[in-house]
C-alpha cells in the first residue's frame, strides 16, 4: 500500500488529502486500486472534502490519453519532435497555447509559458485574460490574490456576492459559518435564498438588471466582499464588482474555479499583447485566424461545456496537440496527443487561493519535461527556483502553513475601472424564464451531477408538471428533472452544464454569463 | 469466511513487557512491546501483514500495510495527533488477510462490528489493542503548541502524555531538546485538547481485542508496556514472540493492576462528565431538538463522507441510505441523514469519525450520539464489544423466508 499525499484540483482551495494505492484479489497482477483516506493536518480543509473530492478516486480512474500521431503510437521524443515541426510550419500568431489551471502546476505553468515563447505564440490562455486585460493594475490584486481562510473566520461583516458557498466553494461554506459564530454579520446578495441557511440577511437582485448593483452601496458598505471569477463570469458584473467595493471601502475576495489559479494569475509574465481570452480564441479559430492550438491538461469541451460546438470549432484546426493524463473528447480530433501523469503523481507546486505554496506529493516530472522540450530544456529544479523567485521567494521551502502570497491591499481609484453601463433590464416574455448556472466543481470538469433544475412552484404550476415529468430547457437536446424550491418565480438554476443554446458565436455565449434567458417545455 | 472468532476468550492475564532489541524499546511509546511483537510475528510468518501508523510528524501519521518489519520499525511509538480509525481501512485492504493490527478501542470496535456484518475474516486479525486517553485533531495540536506552549509547531519534535499532561519536546535554543507539560484538564476548560468524540468515549481499555497494551499501571519511569491477555490469539502471537525472544515479560504486580484499573475508573468517571457537558441538547424542548436537527442536517452537501469514514458501515454502494436519497426531494432533513441515523442506532460506537470530516461541520455525532445510545441502552447491546454477541434483529425471522424454504422443497 502506498499513501500519496495530494491536493484536490476541484477548485482553488486545493483540499488537501491522501490517495492509497494498493492491489486486491479481484485486480489482475500490477493493476492498483486507488482509494482515499482524509488528511486531517491539511490548513486549507481540515481533511474535509466535498463531494467532488469524494469523487476523486472515480476522476482518475478515466482513460488515459495515449501517446499518438495521426492516431498512430508513437514515442514521446517522435511526438514532441512533430508537434514542434507542425506548429513551426504556422505562423506565431496562427498559434495557441491553452492551460486551464486545474491540474496544472506552478512549473508547468512557467515551462508552458517558455513553450508559447518559443513558438512566439501571442495567443496565450489560463482562463482569466479577459480580467487581466481590462482591470487596471493598482485593482489587480484582489483578482490575483484571495485572501486566508483565518482572514474570513476573522470578519465582521461579510457579503456573499452570487456566491452560494455551499456549491461553489463547498469548503469555504464552514469559514463563514464560524464567522457568523463569532458575531458576523453574513449578508447574501443573490438570485434565490439560500436553503441550506448561511446569512442573516438576503437581499435578492433580478438576474437580468445587473444595473441594481448599483444601488448596493448602503447594504455593502465596509464590508468582505466574497464573490467569483470564472472565464464565464461577465465583465459588466465584475467591473460593477470592482466599483461596488472600491466606494465602500470594502474588501473584494474573488474565488475561482481551478486549483492553481492563484498560480496561472501570479506566475503568468505575459504582457497584455500576448494574453487572449478564451473565448476570443474559439472565435478565432472559427475565422480561420487561429490554425494551431496546443491544449495542456485542459477538456474544453468540459470548461465551455458546449461539446457539440467545441468539436465543431477545433475540427476547423490544421494542428491540434494535446498533452494531458486522460482522454478527453477533443483526443479524437487531436493530430499530436502526449501522455502526461494525473495530477497526483505530478512533483511540483500549486498556490491556493489563501496564498499557500504546497508541494504535491508525486514524484513525476513527466508533463514538465514534455513542456520543456518545445521550450528551454531546462530540469525541474531549475523551474522550481524560478516559481520561488517569480514569487519573491528565498532558497528555502515553504510549508503549507505560511501565507506567501499574501495579498497588497490598495486603494483602488475608482475612475480607471472598467465601466460599462449595464443595458437595461430585459422584459421577460410569458414563456422566458431565466436559467442562472450555479456553477461547481462538478461543472467545470463536465460532469452532470444533479441531473434537475430547481424551479419554483408557480412555474411547477405554469409548465404543468408532475412528480417524474422531465424538462427541455432551451434548445438542450437532453430531457433534464427538476426539483421544485424556494426561487423567485421566473428563475430556473442549474448546478450542471446544460448546454442551452445552438452554437452562438463565442464571444456572444461569454458575454450572456451565467445567466439565459431561455424557454422552458415540459418534455 | 469464518465470521466468529474460533480462538476462544480467556481469563485475563496481566503483564508488563518490553521488546528486547534496545532500539526498539527506545523508539516505543512505552517498552516497544507492540512493534516488538508485530515485527517477530512477521519475521515468523504468524502473520502476512502489518497495519501501523507511521510518523511524519508529531501531527502526521499515515497508514502502513506491510509485510516489511522495518517499516513497523519505524512505525513504534504513540501519535495522539492522529485521529485515524483503522477498521475501514483494514476492510478495503486486506480484508482476508492474516494482520496484526495495533488498535485504540474505536479501532477494534469498527473492527468487530464489520466482523460481524461479515465484512472482515477476524480469525485472520490479531487485535493488538492500546488503551486510549483520546487523541487531539492534529490542527489543533498545532494551534496548542503556537498559541499555549508559546513554541514553532514545526520545532516540536515529540509529544507525550504522561501523568494527565501533554508534553511537547521542542528543539531549544542552540539545538537542544526541551520539554513544556501543560495539564490536559486545564486545556480541556478553555475548550481545547482532546477531541469531543474522545473527551466523552467511556471505553478507555481495548477489551474487546486481543490484547490491551498501555502505560497505565507501569511503575514511574519503568520503560514498559502493561499488557492484558484477553483471547486465546492474544496468547498466540505473544507466546511467538516470547519464543523468538523479541519480548521480555514479566508478571503484572497487584498494585500495577490495581493502578491501570483506578485510572480507567477515573477516564470513564470524566468521560460521563463530558459527554454531560457536550450535550447541548439536554435541556431542550422536543420542538427545540427538532429545529436544532434540522438547521444543522439542512447543511448537507451530500458529499458521503460520514457513510466513508465510519468505520461500523457495512454498507457499499448498494446501500438504503443512498438508494432512497433522492437530491430531487425537497425534504428539510434528507433520507440519507435519516436513514444513516436510523440504521446506525444500534451499532454506532460514537467515535467522532463522521463529524470529524463532514465539510459543513454538522456535529453529526452529537445527533447521532442522541439516537444510538438510548437505543443501546434499550436493546442491551454495546456494539463492537463482542464478536460473538449478534447485532440486533440480525437473526430476525422474516416471513418470506419461510415461505421460501417451504416453496424449495416442495420444488425439491
Ligand atoms: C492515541 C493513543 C492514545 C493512548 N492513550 C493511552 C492512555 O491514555 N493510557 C495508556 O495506558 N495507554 C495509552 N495509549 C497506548 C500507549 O501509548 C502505547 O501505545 C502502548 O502502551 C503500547 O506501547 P508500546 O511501546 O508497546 O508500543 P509501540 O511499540 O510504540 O507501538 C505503538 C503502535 O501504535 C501505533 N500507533 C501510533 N499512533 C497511533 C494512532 N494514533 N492510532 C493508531 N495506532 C497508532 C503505531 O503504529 C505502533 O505500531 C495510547 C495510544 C494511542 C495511539
Ligand atoms: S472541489 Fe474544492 S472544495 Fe471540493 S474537495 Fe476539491 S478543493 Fe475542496
Ligand atoms: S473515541 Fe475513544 S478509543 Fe477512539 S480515539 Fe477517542 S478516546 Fe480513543
Ligand atoms: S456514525 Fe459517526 S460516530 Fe457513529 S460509528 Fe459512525 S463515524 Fe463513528
Ligand atoms: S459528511 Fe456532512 S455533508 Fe457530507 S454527507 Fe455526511 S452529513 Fe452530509
Amino acid at each position: 500500500m502506498r499513501t500519496i499525499t495530494t491536493n484536490c484540483p476541484g477548485c482553488c482551495i486545493a483540499c488537501g488529502l491522501y490517495l492509497l494505492e494498493f492491489s486486491t484479489p479481484e485486480l489482475p497482477a500490477g493493476e492498483l486500486k486507488l482509494s482515499l483516506a482524509h488528511r486531517k493536518l491539511a490548513p486549507m480543509n481540515e481533511g474535509k472534502l466535498c463531494k467532488f473530492g469524494m469523487h476523486l478516486p472515480a476522476f482518475y480512474a478515466r482513460e488515459p490519453l495515449p501517446t499518438l500521431v495521426d492516431g498512430q503510437e508513437t514515442t514521446q521524443d517522435e511526438a514532441i519532435r512533430e508537434a514542434k515541426a507542425r506548429l513551426e510550419r504556422l505562423k506565431p500568431d496562427e498559434i495557441a497555447f491553452v492551460a486551464i489551471p486545474s491540474a496544472v502546476t506552478n512549473e508547468e505553468l512557467l515551462s508552458f509559458v517558455s513553450g508559447a515563447t518559443a513558438c512566439g505564440s501571442t495567443n496565450r490562455c489560463f482562463g482569466f485574460e479577459q480580467f487581466l486585460n481590462a482591470i487596471p493594475e493598482d485593482a489587480r490584486s484582489a483578482l490575483t490574490n484571495g485572501l486566508p481562510f483565518f482572514e474570513i473566520e476573522a470578519a465582521s461583516k461579510i457579503v456573499l456576492f452570487l456566491l452560494d458557498p455551499y456549491v461553489h466553494y463547498p469548503l469555504l461554506a464552514r469559514r463563514i459559518l464560524k464567522a457568523r459564530q463569532r458575531g458576523a454579520q453574513v449578508i447574501d446578495i443573490a438570485f434565490a435564498h439560500n436553503r441550506r441557511g448561511i446569512a442573516n440577511e438576503t437581499v435578492l437582485i433580478d438576474p437580468l438588471d445587473p444595473g441594481s448593483i448599483q444601488k448596493l452601496r448602503d447594504t455593502v458598505a465596509n464590508s468582505l466582499i466574497i464573490s467569483e471569477v470564472t472565464p464565464y463570469t461577465s465583465l459588466v458584473v465584475i467591473s460593477l464588482v470592482l466599483r461596488l467595493a472600491a466606494e465602500t471601502a470594502s474588501q473584494l475576495f474573488l474565488l475561482k474555479p481551478f486549483a492553481n489559479s492563484t498560480g496561472a494569475l501570479l506566475l503568468d509574465s505575459s504582457g497584455a499583447e500576448q494574453r487572449r481570452d478564451l473565448f476570443e480564441i474559439l472565435d478565432r479559430i472559427e475565422n480561420g485566424s487561429i490554425k494551431g492550438l496546443y491544449l495542456l491538461e485542459t477538456d474544453l469541451s468540459a470548461v465551455v461545456f458546449h461539446a457539440a460546438a467545441v468539436k465543431q470549432t477545433l475540427s476547423q484546426l490544421d494542428v491540434l496537440i494535446e498533452q494531458n493524463a486522460f482522454r478527453t473528447p477533443q483526443s479524437e480530433l487531436a493530430h499530436v496527443t502526449l501522455q502526461s501523469e494525473p495530477f497526483y503523481r505530478k512533483r511540483g507546486t500549486i498556490l491556493t487561493i489563501e496564498g499557500r505554496l504546497l508541494e504535491l506529493g508525486g514524484e513525476s516530472t513527466n508533463g514538465l519535461r514534455i513542456l520543456e522540450q518545445l521550450g528551454s530544456n531546462r530540469a525541474f529544479a531549475e523551474v522550481h527556483a524560478e516559481v520561488k523567485h517569480a514569487l519573491g521567494l528565498g532558497t528555502a521551502e515553504p510549508t503549507e502553513f505560511e501565507i506567501v502570497a499574501p495579498r497588497v491591499e490598495a486603494v483602488v481609484n475608482v475612475a480607471p475601472l472598467p465601466h460599462r453601463e449595464p443595458e437595461k433590464p430585459e422584459a421577460l416574455g410569458d414563456e422566458h424564464y431565466v436559467l442562472w448556472y450555479k456553477t461547481n466543481p462538478f461543472f467545470w470538469a463536465g460532469i452532470r451531477d444533479k441531473g434537475f433544475v430547481e424551479l419554483s412552484p408557480t412555474a411547477l404550476q405554469a409548465l404543468g408538471l408532475f412528480v417524474g415529468d422531465a424538462l427541455i430547457v432551451g434548445d438542450a437536446a437532453e430531457k433534464t428533472g427538476f426539483k421544485v424550491a424556494a426561487v423567485p418565480e421566473k428563475l430556473i438554476v442549474s448546478e450542471d452544464p446544460l448546454v442551452v443554446h445552438e452554437h452562438v458565436p463565442w464571444r456572444e455565449l461569454r458575454e450572456s454569463g451565467t445567466v439565459r434567458k431561455v424557454i422552458v417545455k415540459r418534455a | 469466511m469464518e465470521v466468529i472468532d474460533s480462538y476462544g476468550m480467556m481469563e485475563p492475564r496481566y503483564y508488563l513487557a518490553w521488546a528486547t532489541d534496545e532500539a526498539i524499546r527506545a523508539r516505543g511509546a512505552n517498552g516497544g512491546f507492540v512493534t516488538a511483537l508485530l515485527v517477530s510475528a512477521l519475521e515468523t510468518q504468524f502473520i502476512d501483514l502489518a497495519l501501523v501508523v507511521k510518523k511524519k510528524s508529531v501531527y502526521e501519521g499515515v497508514p502502513v500495510l506491510t509485510n516489511d518489519p522495518e517499516q513497523v520499525k519505524e512505525s513504534a511509538g504513540s501519535l495522539h495527533g492522529v485521529p485515524w480509525n483503522l477498521a475501514k481501512l483494514l476492510l478495503e485492504c486486506a480484508p482476508d488477510k492474516r494482520v496484526g493490527v495495533p488498535t485504540k478501542p474505536c479501532d477494534a470496535r469498527g473492527i468487530i462490528e464489520l466482523a460481524k456484518r461479515r465484512q472482515i475474516a477476524l480469525d485472520n486479525v490479531f487485535l493488538i489493542g492500546l488503551n486510549c486517553g483520546g487523541t487531539v485533531h492534529p490542527l489543533r495540536m498545532r494551534e496548542l503548541a503556537a498559541e499555549l506552549y508559546g513554541l514553532d509547531p514545526d520545532t516540536v519534535q515529540k509529544e507525550e502524555i504522561t501523568a494527565g499532561k501533554l508534553i511537547l519536546r521542542y528543539e531549544g535554543e542552540g539545538g537542544a531538546t526541551q520539554e513544556k507539560g501543560l495539564k490536559i484538564d486545564e486545556l480541556e476548560q478553555e475548550g481545547r485538547g482532546r477531541r469531543d468524540a474522545c473527551k466523552s468515549c467511556t471505553t478507555k481499555l481495548p477489551v474487546m481485542a486481543d490484547l490491551a497494551c498501555g502505560n497505565w499501571g507501569v511503575p514511574k519511569g519503568e520503560q514498559k508496556t502493561f499488557v492484558e491477555v484477553l483471547t486465546d490469539k492474544g496468547a498466540a502471537i505473544l507466546e511467538n514472540a516470547l519464543n523468538k525472544g523479541a519480548i521480555t515479560v514479566e508478571d503484572a504486580t497487584e498494585q500495577s493492576i490495581a493502578v491501570r484499573a483506578k485510572i480507567e475508573r477515573a477516564m470513564q468517571a470524566l468521560a460521563a462528565r463530558w459527554k454531560d457537558e457536550l450535550d447541548v441538547l439536554t435541556d431542550n424542548s422536543p420542538s427545540e431538538r427538532l429545529a436544532f436537527y434540522t438547521e444543522q442536517l439542512q447543511r448537507c452537501i451530500h458529499c458521503g463522507a460520514c457513510k466513508a469514514v465510519c468505520p461500523v458501515c457495512a454498507c457499499d454502494e448498494d446501500a438504503k441510505c443512498l438508494d432512497l436519497h433522492d437530491e430531487q426531494d425537497a425534504y428539510a432533513i434528507s433520507l440519507y441523514n435519516l436513514l444513516r441515523i436510523l440504521h446506525l442506532m444500534d451499532s454506532c460506537i460514537h467515535c467522532g469519525q463522521c463529524e470529524e470530516v463532514c465539510p459543513v461541520d454538522i456535529p453529526l455525532t452529537l445527533i447521532q450520539r442522541r439516537f444510538s445510545e438510548r437505543m443501546q441502552a434499550h436493546l442491551d447491546y454495546e456494539p463492537g464489544m463482542d464478536v460473538t454477541e449478534t447485532p440486533p434483529y440480525q437473526e430476525t425471522k422474516l416471513r418470506w423466508s419461510a415461505d421460501a424454504k417451504t416453496s424449495e422443497s416442495e420444488g425439491a
